[in-house]
């Protein structure tokens, strides 16, 4: 079991390592995608792998000179990574969301680095409107058709298809380790969690399948482990990554996280592309506007969710007795609902506690001391 | 040189035409028509971003445009209110203030708390409160994803209980060597898409409204839009002129008729008497500034709250700031496309192609233009804090225009309508350090 959860954890922590290192073994080409709702199926139905590119924890160096500090760290450390030539291994980047951080980011990547193919193709963030579907649906299309024309391939149906069976698995294979830490039958910690998803975002799909099927009995077996700790739900931090050291102080201070909705966590795994729907494309489509549903997004417009609601029933079901909120410093999406989750959770009387991310990082004796005086109220709450 | 001094720079009184007072006063008649909107039974839309108010206005529904709403209260200097109010209840002061400030105003106009009874206007009621509420939301914002999640704040602020329609603005990107500025499939199909949605738009309309939709009344409000932007960019084209009649600032001052007033004679009365009066002062070779010694471009949204203030420090310093990104490519910036008879498609491409909804290298080439017109000495670069959409791309605007051009830049932080993110101190020691430049290449050229 430690061999699987540490090669994931090699991974995660060298993700663009194993990219050089995946496509001088296969002689195949990579493609990079941006968070959070581009769907790498069709990267992978043109036969190439795709990468979900990641935060860096280096320091802003020759980006800081191209990108203002008032961005998030995920956008600045993507510019960062793109003068600094970081990125120059990708034979093109393809996205679909147009938060305006992330947006702005890729235009300033392409002119800093004309030699990155970067190709966008905008995804509706309004889901409930009439021409939701069928717009999504063509522009699903019109990017498959632009991987075509950039990479020299041809995109089946049946390519589609295999990539969607296979994407599926391996969101089943995670969503399964997240039922059984959350029923408590299993104990991972929440930088393992972050190590198996994160790893699911960067390795060829086949290869993170196999080593997930070979971990699932290993974590079984490894049998129920006692609860000590204060169970916790963690939400938010979109697009990348939460430190592991600041997981680690978190579940350090006599916490457990159980459950999450985070997108290097639940959110990256949440919905199928329904393989029964005849056309692929029209599958994903329907995919994306559903996901929304099984974990809101805040870049997305869905007058039928609340994000603060949907928090507060996953926290009550999953047992936990309390929220920790990541929130990455700059990220107006989260800004911008923050006060909703903050008022449901105290109107419902459930500690929650919020924890703001800088990509420079935080001062960690000042956060180990608010956690601590966080699980101390919360345990005398029950 | 003279603009540069240890001590406190000269403020000097630029010359303000006097046309502006028109459209003050065309922007008060505005507020007040739309402060009683509802006792003259009339339904109240809110909007942001591109121009919609001619679809509105043609449904005889009265509108409340958030950016203006927000300027407005800075610029009558009660915006911290609402932002405060905002903060309170946990909004962080890094979302776009605008957004800020409208919500904190939608807030205001339900609530009768403390902060809201501090923001009394001289009738005895806030001045956030005097904004009627919505009938309907309909969110159609450029580029910039705050844009549609401030209108999906709005949309909850008041319980889901008020219709919204969310258009999609799609950004044309350039994934192909065919897209070029205002051509290419890529930009046709955003525009068609578009187009879709505002028939849509039109249905949703008709829906709260259970009237047909005048489509003649918009073809009439299209023609004077249309002839009204015309003008302006002929007025604002004989700003070529040296010294140049008119500044950046009087641009800003001109937004309203553009952006948000109702389309009639009115704003092209007002547009025709601005050029007369810039015709008249090139005549007698009157120039903005006292004395024009630079020629500036500001780029960046603009300050509200320091606006005739900004206007001043730049004249104290024989700077005119000729142009703008913020006035000069946006706002109706290509009305020869409106076909006033079906006038989506046109409306469509003037929204699809305003300063923020191009992409970076579209921005540059068109900036790099617009400096080579107004034969332009340096840049002012204002990077709106909160407005990131619009200060992204500056880096790159300065590197380019600067390899390209040779003009020094002058990069400092601000904001719409927040203030706290203003320092005065860092923009005179930048502003200097630029004219310097520009004295020191002007120099070297003699
Ligand atoms: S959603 Fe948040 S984290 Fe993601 S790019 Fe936008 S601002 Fe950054
Ligand atoms: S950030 Fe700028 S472009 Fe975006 S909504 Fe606010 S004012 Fe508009």
């Amino acid at each position: 079991m430690n061999a699987i959860l540490e090669r994931l954890a090699g991974v995660a922590q060298n993700p663009y390592e194993y990219v050089k290192a995946w496509k001088q073994e296969h002689g195949g080409r990579a493609v990079g995608t941006l968070p959070m709702h581009c769907p790498a199926e069709v990267i992978h139905a043109a036969g190439v792998l795709p990468v979900v590119l990641q935060e860096l924890a280096d320091p802003i160096t020759s980006g800081g000179g191209a990108f203002f500090p008032f961005f998030c760290g995920y956008t600045r450390s993507l510019v960062d990574q793109a003068t600094e030539g970081k990125l120059d291994f990708l034979d093109a980047i393809s996205f679909t969301d147009h938060c305006v951080q992330l947006l702005s980011a890729a235009d300033v990547m392409r002119i800093a680095r004309p030699q990155i193919r970067i190709h966008f193709h905008q995804l509706i963030a309004a889901l409930d409107e009439a021409c939701s579907l069928e717009n999504s649906v063509g522009i699903l299309h019109s990017m498959a058709t632009d991987l075509e024309e950039t990479l020299g391939v041809t995109i089946t149906e049946d390519d589609l298809r295999a990539s969607i069976r296979l994407f599926n698995e391996n969101r089943q294979l995670i969503r399964s380790i997240y039922d059984m830490r959350r029923s408590g039958s299993i104990r991972l910690r929440a930088t393992q969690m972050q190590h198996i998803v994160k790893s699911s975002m960067i390795m060829d799909k086949q290869e993170h399948n196999a080593l997930l099927r070979e971990l699932l009995p290993q974590l079984q077996q490894a049998g129920k482990p006692p609860r000590d700790a204060l169970p916790m739900y963690a939400s938010g931090h979109l697009c990348h990554a939460p430190r592991p050291e600041i997981l680690d102080l978190i579940e350090d201070c006599g916490i457990a996280i159980i459950d999450d909705d985070l997108y290097h966590g639940y959110r990256y795994v949440s919905t199928d592309v329904d393989e029964s729907i005849g056309d692929p494309i029209l599958g994903i489509a329907t995919a994306y506007l559903n996901k929304n549903d099984n974990a809101p997004c805040p870049t997305r417009l869905a007058p039928h969710t609340d994000w603060n609601i949907w928090l507060r029933d996953k926290v009550t079901e999953c047992g936990a007795k309390g929220l920790i909120v990541l929130l990455a410093k700059y990220c107006e999406p989260h800004y911008f609902h923050y006060p909703r989750i903050k008022a449901t959770f105290e109107s419902n009387n459930i500690p929650h506690l919020l924890i703001e991310t800088e990509h420079e990082g935080i001062a960690m004796e000042n956060l180990r001391t608010k956690v601590e005086s966080f699980a101390e109220i919360t345990k005398r709450r029950q | 040189m003279s603009a540069v001094t240890e001590k406190e720079p000269v403020v000097k009184k630029a010359n303000r035409l006097q046309v502006t007072k028109l459209n003050n006063k065309m922007v008060n008649q505005y507020w007040e028509d739309l402060f009683h909107a509802k006792e003259q039974g009339k339904l109240v839309c809110w909007t942001e971003g591109i121009q919609i108010n001619p679809i509105l206005q043609a449904a005889d529904i009265a509108w409340c445009h958030g950016e203006a709403a927000a300027a407005l209260m800075a610029a009558r200097k009660e915006s911290a209110v609402p932002q405060a109010h905002m903060e309170t209840l946990g909004y962080d002061r890094e979302l776009c203030s605008y957004a800020r400030t409208h919500i904190g105003c939608g807030i205001l106009n339900q609530s009768s708390t403390v902060e809201a009874q501090t923001l009394l206007d001289v009738d005895g009621r806030t001045l956030g409160s005097k904004i009627p509420p919505p009938d309907m939301i309909i969110s159609a914002y450029p580029f910039c994803s705050t844009g549609q999640q401030w209108d999906n704040e709005v949309y909850r602020t008041y319980g889901k209980k008020v219709p919204i329609f969310n258009m999609s603005l799609s950004w044309t990107w350039g994934n192909k060597p065919s897209a070029k500025y205002m051509s290419g499939p890529e930009y046709r199909e955003n525009v068609a898409f578009l187009k879709k949605q505002l028939q849509d738009c039109i249905r949703f309309i008709e829906g709260i409204t259970g009237k047909p939709y005048d489509w003649d009344r918009l073809t009439e409000i299209m023609t004077y839009t249309k002839k009204a932007a015309e003008l302006r960019l002929e007025a604002m084209q004989l700003c070529k002129a040296r010294p140049s009649p008119a500044s950046f600032f009087e641009w800003t001052n001109s937004i309203a008729p553009v952006n948000f007033l109702p389309g009639g004679p009115e704003i092209v009365d007002y547009f025709a008497q601005k050029k007369a009066e810039i015709e008249a002062r090139i005549a007698q070779g009157v120039g903005s500034v006292p004395v024009e010694k630079y020629r500036l471009w500001w780029d960046g949204i603009m300050n509200w709250n320091k606006i005739g203030w900004l206007s001043d420090k730049f004249a104290g310093y024989d700077a005119c700031m000729v142009a703008g990104r913020y006035t000069h490519m946006g706002f109706w910036q290509e009305p020869q496309v409106i076909d006033v008879r079906d006038p989506l498609d046109g409306m469509a491409q003037n929204y699809l192609t305003c300063p923020i909804s191009i992409s970076a290298p579209q921005v540059i080439e068109k900036i790099i233009e617009h400096c080579e017109f107004y034969e332009i000495d340096g840049l002012i670069l204002h990077a709106a804090r909160t407005c990131r959409a619009f200060s992204y791309p500056q880096f790159m605007i300065a590197d380019a225009v600067g390899k390209r051009l040779g003009l020094p830049v002058a990069m400092f932080e601000g904001d719409m309508v927040d203030e706290t993110f203003y320092k005065d101190e860092i923009v005179n020691s930048r502003v200097e350090a630029m004219l310097e430049a520009i004295d020191a290449s002007r120099a070297r050229m003699r």
